[in-house]
């Protein structure tokens, strides 16, 4: 049978997936691919507590829906933000989006 | 013993895809890539008994999230499309940081004892739809934060519009 560790592990190695992705990615896009991967590990701790814990509330999946929510509302303005970028500057990469650094 | 597989089998996918994202040199292929952990972590959340959440996965993320990051992908296409580095200088500081994190985290996962911790709640295996639960309390005890929630996306919705669009005296 699928233990609660199996999903916490799962979802620690898909976390750490992510944060190299956030770190190493040098395209904005990429790096806002990488926290979907992020919120993601969170969603599957998320309903996996949920259904070991409390299975008759699921008061995790209802946490998840809300993530899933915000992180809809993020990648939105995460993505009209680099195209606003992009439009006036002609640059995608992070590490070229310097014209605030001092 | 088929949960089992099944659960391995869609843990391998997410996790392969997820590693072809964070290292595909080509940005279109990463949003495909992402599309596929996403669906493995909708039959992740199947398995676990979350149906309704496992339809909202894939409306939402693969329907939604992905297509507007195709869309932009495509939108900036000059530079995207290129198959220039697409990985900065950070990449064994930062492969160092995501393996002492996982690393952490599993060891402190194998030294709990789950059983007295979870009590009889870990003897309830069976995968049940808990749709109507979730329904019901997102109009009675969730009622607030769900209002709250639309409110968020109708701000998000405003905001990307004026982001976006151009200015007009910019434009003469």
């Amino acid at each position: 049978m699928i233990t609660l560790a199996h999903y916490v592990i799962l979802s620690a190695i898909l976390f750490g997936i992510g944060i190299f992705g956030v770190l190493t990615r040098r395209n904005a896009i990429g790096i806002l691919m990488s926290i979907e991967l992020l919120f993601n590990a969170v969603n599957i701790n998320m309903v996996a507590f949920s259904r070991f814990l409390t299975p008759d509330g699921a008061y995790g999946e209802l946490f998840t829906i809300f993530i899933i929510t915000v992180a809809a509302a993020e990648s939105i303005l995460g993505l009209a933000i680099i195209l606003a970028i992009y439009r006036n500057r002609k640059v995608l990469n992070a590490d070229e989006m310097n014209l605030m650094k001092w | 013993m088929v949960e089992l597989i099944l659960f391995y089998a869609f843990a391998a996918l997410i996790i392969f895809s997820a590693v072809l994202l964070v290292t595909a040199r080509n940005v279109f292929h990463g949003a495909l890539y992402l599309a596929s952990t996403l669906f493995g972590v909708a039959a992740i959340f199947a398995l676990s008994g979350s149906f309704f959440l496992a339809g909202i996965q894939v409306l939402i993320y693969i329907g939604a999230v992905v297509v507007l990051l195709i869309f932009v992908i495509n939108l900036t296409r000059q530079i995207a499309g290129s198959s220039a580095a697409q990985v900065n200088e950070a990449v064994v500081p930062a492969l160092i940081t995501s393996l002492l994190t996982i690393t952490l985290i599993v060891l402190a996962v194998l030294k709990t004892d789950w059983a007295t911790r979870i009590g009889k709640s870990v003897a309830q295996t069976e995968a049940m739809d808990n749709t109507a639960v979730i329904g019901t309390q997102l109009l009675t005890n969730f009622a607030i934060p769900f209002e709250v929630v639309s409110v968020l996306l109708l701000a998000a919705l405003i905001g990307a519009i004026a982001i976006v669009s151009r200015d007009k005296e910019a434009g003469k």
